[in-house]
């Protein structure tokens, strides 16, 4: 929405410089996105008589002018009378007449600030001298109209300024309307204008004529207006109309109005448009025209207006051309029975008013802003009237309006009232009361205004406040139906004075400690140990691409799906972490990374468990972890990101087991994984997820390298793991310890885990404390069998471990081995 | 002559299963003479066949595709997923802490959630679906309402949502902290994560990101008090004292709202009289309190909530939003 400050300056006085008002709106009333100044645009227009006007010989439509600017302009050639010469090319152009002169070396105004502005000169036309030019409203960027040269409407000596004439040495505010969705009141000038004088400290007086809220109806028409029928009053608070004859189509209003309406982005049109539009920027309620005899000849001659929802399947042609099939979601104005417009949206084709038009019916009327905002959404309709109308014009503003454009509708169009005003009112609503404590509102804003500072900040805005023991009772007016409860009047205090003059201080509390949570904890170690173990952490989408589950192998039927997505790429909420890294691995190895870790930290989503005690999706923590290279190295790619994952798990001081992972498993997270070459992941019997290497076809699918692997792992899980961990602590000893290694050959398919376990509980047996730990692992190249080489070592709390003692332990070691893993000691 | 396309689909899905070369059944005599009677038959029951056959060969591709991977799949050579490191191999390494790095999201995310639980805040992640009640509803966003236009929420099938603030946890926040509310002591606590919200992605745009939301109830909270607290924070977020400016804005969850602003940093290139948009604001609506069950006659609440890309952004002078969800390792490695 644009603002005029000159139009503000006609219901208010400005007391501050445009930068502080502007500073000071965006501060207490609504954001500014940029103020424009007019001035220097229109600095060098003048007003001028066109005192001789003749044709020029061999042209067919020049003329030769002398212009009298009352001797203001300087530097600029004169005949003997003072006069200036100027070609025009205009067909209204006459002696006599008043016009807009632009003096030479001014710019065009239409070409002011663009890439090449046009500065004007002296030069030759036709061989005569032509002085700057005479301007039409397209030259001057009013509006639209190139077909003749402004005539100055206004009475004017020559040498005035133009910009001053017509109120052009303006600022316009371009004001972001979202902030203001609450407030119908602001949509119009003059409550504009209310606020600015409020947030200056000065009183306001809405005008007499908008607070005349009863219509003093004629007596007696000439002409028996529509009656009008609300079928469904939760449609309409109120609907009016008014018949007007005498109406001259062809009159164009005063060039003030149409430089107003321009200045706020509206195109003139004609007078009677024109003043719908002008009084709908003034007080904020649309007004619509229709041709009454075209209206009747739809209505078949019934004479009803009807505010209703469509009927499925009813068509109608809009004003702009588009022909809407119409459902019961649609609300109507109806001529009788047939569809004429689309309510507080845009009137239709068949009621037009035109050239020909005679008798206007003119309308004003609030619809249900609900039923209003799905119409807008639904066909994309964005119009001035609708950006008003949904939100929430109060009913009252409707009959002054009315009334004011009846007035001007005469002064400019000739019109005549000639029907009474006919309306449909069922929803009548008393003006809101609110009360709040001046205790209260000093509490919440944190603020000391005395009771008097409140009244006076509220009577500014013209809201009836009366203070009584404390309580200030506030009566809102008409056009305030945002003030609802006590909090309402609070912000209106805080708001007006400045929420900005009021002093920040700090919530006092007790001292009670809060602890960051211990899953943040053991995320950050997570997060942490990894990225010191050289991995890099990525955060990916939370919605994927159906192909992208398909590719891991998963089924895009176990996920949520959105229903209104940007793209395929953002359908599903992804069941598991993995997919979502595996495909971000191509792209990485292409671009020159030889040897990378990524991870992830996050949720994952699917249907295949029930919903929470709240009715809402479980979440599942996620840690996703993935290693690659772009070459093949000696060693399986799995136990590399083993790796990583005990490097972690020591550093919460959890065990780990690993078991095949075999079977037909069918949860989304391990469909990645290739079962004979990943392993489920358990501690102490609780599951924590999978690591492995990934099928081929997930591979093929993501153009994988050949070398990768990675973990999905539950990290609330291994929260739990670390928390149940005691705290263990065996004492130094202060006695030496012994190492020695043992190989064992055993058939491939004993796994390490088993004999580790043996070899392990064999060395338990010593009584001394143990500890054994992998050395090496060789394999021929049949790989029918395996050399595990072990190394253990034994230390006592008590004694010196005797070398004949330890060749004892290590010969029990390997009798109970190779017994249970039917193997030899190497 | 008419075919049993239901016999067809038989045998050739029985072929596909054994097959090693599955893609070629689809050259089968049965589906090629199914074809070609197409032409031979009665205009009204070429439709019908028509579209059989096409499904058909739907469901066969399936089936190759199905087969194509299981194929791919076989003859994996398994490997002792107990054993440390490989058959004669060496132990893998970790790679060089230097090549690691920390999302520069997670970190400020880290660092903003540090200094409020530091300022006596608990903090809560948000959820990444949520339902309506929570989103809206307990919000004071009545159905319909246009202020929900401003949101542009996804919704999945079932009618849940991806929040779209962090503000979904709000209600939950205050019913939790009730309790502790009415034993005298006061809510604090502030919730973050990731939101979501339809908008076509550009360098300034993304559909998804972060968020941190802040609440704070007691029996005298106050909007200077909101102020205190808010400039407080980015303080300590900046180490330096900082202008605040705010701006009268509509959300139907707080009453009175604001934009809040502080002056721009001299740490981030600031100059005095530069303003940046930090976060929305306001007193938690009572209607908002109402429905937590805490009596807004007794209580007073501030919340607010704000974005944590565009503190990352400001911090490194990071152009392109698109770069944080895109895991491009020549982006992420220049954080570490």
């Amino acid at each position: 929405m644009i603002i005029s400050l000159n139009w503000l300056k006609k219901y208010t006085d400005i007391v501050l410089p445009v930068e502080e008002l502007a500073e000071r709106i965006g501060a207490r009333l609504v954001e500014i996105e940029s103020v424009t100044s007019l001035a220097e645009k229109y600095q060098g227009v003048v007003v001028v008589k066109v005192v001789e006007c003749s044709d020029v010989p061999d042209s067919d439509h020049l003329s030769l002018t002398k212009i009298d600017d009352g001797g203001l302009v300087k530097d600029v050639e004169r005949d003997a009378a003072g006069l200036v010469q100027v070609v025009c090319g205009a067909p209204n152009v006459r002696a006599g007449m008043m016009a807009a002169w632009l003096p030479p070396t001014s710019t065009v105004p239409e070409t002011f600030g663009s890439a090449e502005p046009f500065v004007l000169g002296a030069r030759e036309l036709r061989g005569h001298m032509s002085n700057g030019m005479l301007a039409s409203a397209k030259e001057l960027d009013l509006f639209d109209d190139h077909s003749g040269i402004v005539e100055i409407d206004k009475e004017a000596t020559p040498g005035t300024s133009f910009a001053r004439l017509y109120e052009l040495d303006d600022y316009l505010f371009d004001i972001e309307n979202k902030s203001l969705t609450h407030r119908p009141d602001a949509f119009g000038v003059i409550g504009f204008a209310r606020e600015v004088a409020a947030i200056q400290g000065l009183d306001f007086k809405t005008p007499d004529w908008l607070q005349q809220v009863a219509h003093a109806d004629l007596a007696e028409g000439s002409v028996e207006a529509p009656k009008v029928l609300i079928d469904d009053p939760t449609l309409s608070d109120r609907f009016a109309v008014v018949v007007l004859t005498g109406a001259n189509e062809a009159a164009l209003s005063p060039l003030e109005m149409q430089t107003y309406l321009s200045r706020s982005g509206i195109r003139p049109i004609s007078a009677v448009v024109d003043v719908t539009n002008y009084l709908m920027l003034l007080t904020g309620q649309p007004l619509h025209a229709y041709d009454y005899d075209a209206f009747l000849k739809v209505s078949g001659g019934v004479n009803e207006i009807h505010v209703r929802s469509a009927r499925d399947g009813e068509t109608l042609t809009l004003l702009d051309g588009r022909v809407l099939t119409l459902d019961g979601s649609d609300m109507v104005i109806a001529a009788g029975d047939v569809p004429v417009g689309l309510a507080g949206a845009m009137g239709g084709a068949e009621t037009e008013v035109t050239a020909a038009t005679t008798r206007i019916l003119l309308e004003c009327g609030t619809f249900d802003l609900f039923t209003l905002r799905a119409i807008q959404m639904k066909h994309g309709v964005f119009t001035e009237a609708i950006t008003r109308l949904t939100k929430g014009v109060p009913a009252q503003v409707g009959i002054p309006t009315l009334a004011e454009a009846i007035r001007l509708m005469g002064d400019y169009a000739g019109a005549t009232q000639a029907s009474a005003v006919s309306e449909a009112y069922p929803g009548q609503h008393d003006n809101v009361t609110v009360s709040v404590s001046v205790a209260q509102a000093n509490a919440i804003l944190g603020t000391n205004h005395s009771e008097t500072d409140m009244i006076t900040t509220l009577s500014r805005v013209e809201l009836s406040a009366v203070a009584e023991a404390g309580t200030i009772t506030v009566t809102a007016p008409y056009w305030r139906h945002d003030l609802a409860i006590s909090e309402d009047i609070i912000e209106e205090i805080g708001r007006l004075n400045g929420f900005d003059e009021i002093t920040p201080t700090l919530p006092l509390r007790d001292f009670t400690a809060v602890r960051p949570s211990r899953f943040d904890d053991v995320r950050r170690i997570l997060r942490d140990g990894l990225v010191r173990a050289g991995a890099n952490e990525v955060l990916t989408y939370s919605f994927v691409h159906g192909d992208l589950m398909k590719k891991a192998g998963q089924d895009p039927v176990d996920a949520y799906r959105i229903v209104n997505s940007i793209s395929p790429e953002l359908q599903y909420y992804r069941q598991s972490l993995t997919p979502s890294l595996l495909n971000i691995i191509h792209a990485n190895a292409k671009a020159g990374s030889e040897h990378f870790a990524v991870f992830e930290l996050n949720k994952f989503h699917n249907k295949r468990h029930e919903l929470t005690e709240e009715g809402v999706p479980r979440e599942f923590d996620s840690l996703a972890f993935v290693v690659a290279r772009r070459k093949k190295v000696q060693g399986a790619a799995f136990y590399e990101a083993k790796q990583y994952l005990e490097y972690l798990a020591g550093r919460l001081g959890i065990q780990l087991d690993y078991a095949p992972l075999e079977g037909d498993s069918t949860y989304p997270v391990t469909q990645p994984f290739e079962p004979l070459r990943s392993a489920r992941v358990s501690s102490n019997g609780q599951q924590l997820g999978v690591i492995g290497e990934y099928r081929r076809s997930v591979a093929k699918g993501f153009k994988l390298p050949e070398y990768v692997a990675g973990f999905e792992i539950a990290p609330r899980v291994l929260q739990a793991l670390a928390d149940a961990q005691p705290a263990g602590y065996v004492p130094l000893s202060r006695y030496p310890g012994v190492e020695r290694d043992i190989c064992f050959k055993a058939d491939d398919a004993v796994s390490y885990q088993s004999l580790y376990d043996a070899t392990a509980a064999a060395a338990a047996q010593s009584g001394v404390d143990v500890r054994v730990a992998p050395l090496d692992f060789y394999q021929p190249e049949d790989k029918l069998t395996k050399n595990i080489t072990l190394r253990i070592s034994f230390v006592a709390q008590d004694r010196t471990l005797r070398g004949d003692e330890v060749n004892e332990f290590m010969n029990s070691i390997s009798k109970a081995v190779t017994a249970e893993t039917k193997g030899t000691v190497v | 002559m008419t075919h049993d396309i239901e016999a067809i689909r038989r045998e050739l899905l029985g072929r596909i299963e054994v097959s090693d070369t599955p893609r070629d059944v689809l050259r089968a005599a049965e589906l090629r003479d199914a074809y070609s009677s197409l032409g031979s038959l009665a205009a009204e029951e070429r439709g019908a066949f028509g579209k059989s056959l096409n499904e058909l060969k739907n469901a066969l591709e399936a089936a190759i595709e199905a087969r194509e991977a299981s194929l791919e799949d076989a003859d994996v050579e398994a490997i002792d997923v107990t054993a440390p490191w490989d058959v004669n191999s060496t132990r893998p390494a970790l790679l060089p802490t230097s090549a690691g790095s920390k999302h520069p999201l997670t970190t400020e995310l880290e660092v903003v959630v540090d200094i409020f639980t530091r300022m006596g805040f608990e903090a809560i992640e948000s959820r990444q679906i949520d339902d309506d009640f929570h989103m809206f509803g307990a919000l004071n966003f009545p159905e319909n309402h246009p202020a929900r236009d401003g949101y542009d929420t996804f919704r999945t099938e079932e009618g849940f949502i991806p929040p779209a603030h962090t503000s979904t946890m709000q209600h939950r926040i205050l019913k939790d902290g009730k309790a502790a509310l009415e034993a005298g002591g006061h809510i604090a606590a502030i919730s973050y994560g990731r939101v979501f919200r339809n908008e076509d992605v550009d360098a300034t745009h993304e559909h998804t990101f972060y968020q941190v939301e802040g609440v704070y109830v007691s029996k005298t909270a106050s909007l200077a008090e909101m102020l205190g607290t808010l400039r407080s924070f980015f303080e300590a977020y900046y180490g330096q004292a900082l202008k605040i400016k705010t701006q009268p804005a509509y959300f139907p969850f707080v009453e009175p709202g604001l934009e809040f602003a502080i002056e721009k940093p001299a740490s981030i290139g600031g100059k005095p009289g530069e303003w940046l948009e930090m976060l929305g604001c306001g007193m938690i609506h009572p209607n908002v309190l109402k429905e937590a069950g805490i009596d807004p006659t007794q209580y007073s609440g501030f919340a607010w909530g704000g974005g944590v890309e565009r503190l990352v952004m400001l911090k490194y002078a990071i152009e392109d939003l698109r770069y944080f969800e895109s895991g491009n390792l020549k982006f992420l490695r220049k954080f570490a």
